[in-house]
């Protein structure tokens, strides 16, 4: 008998989990968002698979060969796509190995800043008397300027890759933990929760079994959407100086360092900040496809 | 008839354009509600500054150089290092740091700079007013371009007008500031247009305004998508309420209709999402004013981090900090004015 209802809660709880699914299955038939999701797809295999398409080392400098044009070809016959850059290394390659460092930074950030966001998300929700202090505390990180938590966390763990994962993972909590939060609210008033209770199941259970499978879709597309913030700050951070350090090819110092030559040779600062411009794009232009899917108010 | 549909149309909406009959003064919060209100936020306020300040305490604690040493300079003795450290009240608990910190915060001092030597609130005190300033210029076109180009895409919803305006939009929100203000630079800077280094003097001044023109651009620019969206969004939600379909039924123009009636109730979200924007804006403002040198509190702040002088850097963080709670606080208040019924709450 108490088997079979936790059979019975446990598929209404999968039902509610497909009913998500379509959700996902909607967005894809939005053509911007489909196109923004296969150039995302597109830009996570070249970053992937950096180290074998390069066409260049990206770290092998070259002094004949600086700040020469996209489409330049060397004297012993090798291509430069995207051009060189101030120490003449192969803009495509450092782009190339670049797009793995951005990524890979606000990858690592969304995962670190998402899983305690997620805890204190679903936590505030599950039990109520933490939602206040829980949520106080989020609002105190949100308060401070991400951009300021950046610049403190250099400070204190000197400026790089270190210090600033940190920061960008603190930044990611906020945004993080309200989703998690909202998502869990509703799931906390669905009638499966309360037939979980029923059951004598433990709070562990509930919160993993039931509460976490149900936010979970919910959870993972903001995450992924928050990727594109991480990266904008990322890179935001690593202009001023405070992320990745030289020679480290990452897009934001890359356009810092060309920053110096944008009159005579635009393609230096160009290039990189445009990648990371199309980047967050194409994770906005998914980001409101997605919200249309999910708000049915708008939708016509 | 028309009379009833007025009363009816006031009571549904908190303004519904014609605010001055009985129902809506009901509805319309006293001065006795909105000094609550501020009362309210200002002691939820308390926690949040107590763990702004702790935070910046505490992180700047572990901050590996030794600020008495640097004090005393690199001929000073031992002796005179543990001298500086007992003044400086290094030598206690950490607790006991962060109470007499607190205690000095409250009688405004926040200690001296350790490079100038001179009080951190003289020092900060020249910083604010640039910064303010560059939000505030930065918000004085960017919030009414912001709402206009909104309510516009929501008035033209899936025309090409809309299409054109959330494009833009979502470009702009996808823009990392720096790639702004590196263009506006390179192509208005330097091509002598207009000055992009420093404050040319207060904004009542030509040299002033001309020297505001591109960092607020370039502010501006990343601030109007967020907020055409969320009033497009908010527009098209109040456009289709029963207040509205009452003041069309009641035969008010189409303009009366949007700008009278829907705007007004559809403001109240983007005002929301202004509050929200406003720590972006001081991130923002670090950026900007590091890339045009503009004297304002975030460029300070990144100066002192990056030169160790932590007294101004806790200073300036907290400065950004305060700011950004009353600028919150300030919208709350006028988000209790837009919407009584939130007041009476």
């Amino acid at each position: 008998m108490t088997d079979a209802a936790l059979v019975e809660a446990d598929a209404r709880a999968l039902e509610a989990l497909r009913r998500k699914n379509s959700i996902i299955r909607r967005l894809l038939r939005d053509v911007p968002a489909a196109l923004a999701l296969a150039f995302l797809v597109l830009i996570l295999v070249c970053a992937l698979l950096a180290p074998w398409i390069a066409p260049h080392d990206p770290f092998a400098n070259a002094m004949r060969l600086r700040l020469k044009a996209p489409g330049f070809v060397s004297p012993d016959g090798a291509l430069y796509l995207l051009g060189t850059d101030a120490q003449g290394r192969d803009m495509l390659s450092r782009i190339l190995y670049g797009l793995r460092a951005t990524i890979g930074i606000g990858a690592i950030a969304v995962l670190c800043g998402g899983g305690l966001g997620v805890l204190i998300g679903t936590l505030s929700a599950y039990y109520r008397r933490l939602d206040t202090p829980l949520m106080r505390f989020v609002d105190v990180l949100l308060s401070f300027p991400s951009i300021l938590f950046g610049l403190a966390l250099a400070a204190v763990l000197g400026p790089g890759l270190f210090s600033l994962c940190v920061a960008l993972s603190i930044a990611a909590i906020p945004t993080i933990a309200r989703v998690a939060r909202g998502a869990a609210t509703v799931v906390m008033q669905q009638d499966y929760m309360e037939a979980g209770r029923a059951l004598g199941l433990g709070d562990g259970a509930l919160i993993w079994r039931y509460l976490l499978l149900n936010c979970g879709s919910t959870i993972l597309i903001y995450a992924t959407l928050q990727l594109g913030q991480s990266i904008l700050l990322g890179s935001v951070l690593s202009f001023l100086g405070l992320g990745a350090q030289p020679p480290f090819a990452e897009l934001g110092s890359m356009t810092a360092d060309g920053r110096k030559f944008l009159q005579a040779f635009p393609h230096v600062a160009t290039i990189p900040a445009l990648t990371i411009f199309f980047i967050v794009l194409a994770f906005n232009v998914l980001g409101d496809a997605l919200r249309d899917a999910l708000d049915p108010k708008l939708r016509q | 008839m028309h009379r009833k549909a007025l009363a009816i149309a006031n009571t549904l909406a908190p303004h519904s354009g014609a605010s001055d009959g009985p129902q809506s003064n009901d509805y319309r919060g006293t001065v006795d509600d909105v000094f609550t209100l501020i009362v309210q936020r200002l002691i939820i306020s308390i926690p949040v500054l107590l763990g702004v300040l702790l935070i910046g305490f505490l992180l700047l604690q572990v901050v590996p150089t030794d600020p008495a040493i640097i004090l005393a300079g690199p001929t000073a003795s031992q002796a005179e290092v543990a001298a500086i450290r007992e003044q400086l009240g290094l030598d206690r608990p950490l607790w006991e740091q962060f109470a007499l910190y607190l205690g000095r915060v409250l009688q405004f001092d926040l200690g001296r700079s350790m490079i100038s030597n001179r009080p951190v609130l003289d020092e900060l005190e020249s910083t604010l007013g640039p910064t303010f300033e560059l939000m505030l210029a930065c918000l004085i076109w960017a919030i009414p371009v912001g709402i206009a180009l909104g309510t516009q895409a929501a008035r033209r919803r899936g025309q090409w007008t809309d299409r054109l305006i959330m494009a833009f939009s979502v470009a702009g929100v996808s823009m990392p500031i720096f790639v702004v203000g590196l263009l506006l630079i390179q192509y208005v800077g330097g091509a002598g247009l207009l000055p992009f280094q420093g404050r040319g003097g207060p904004l009542w001044t030509s040299s002033g305004l001309l020297h505001i023109v591109l960092p607020s651009l370039t502010l501006g620019a990343v601030f109007i998508g967020p907020v055409a969206r969320m009033t497009r969004t908010s527009v098209l939600e109040t456009l289709g309420a029963d207040y509205v379909r009452t003041a069309r039924a009641k035969g008010a123009s189409e303009r009366q209709v949007v700008l009278h009636h829907a705007l007004r109730n559809a403001l109240i979200p983007v005002v929301t999402l202004i509050g929200l924007q406003i720590g972006f804006l001081l991130g923002g403002a670090v950026v900007t004013e590091t890339m045009f040198s503009w004297p304002g509190v975030g460029r300070m702040a990144v100066g002192a981090i990056s030169s160790s002088d932590f007294p101004v850097a806790q200073g300036a963080i907290m400065v950004l900090a305060v700011s950004f709670i009353a600028i919150n606080l300030v919208i709350d208040v006028f988000y209790g004015y837009l919407d009584p019924r939130i007041g009476q709450r």
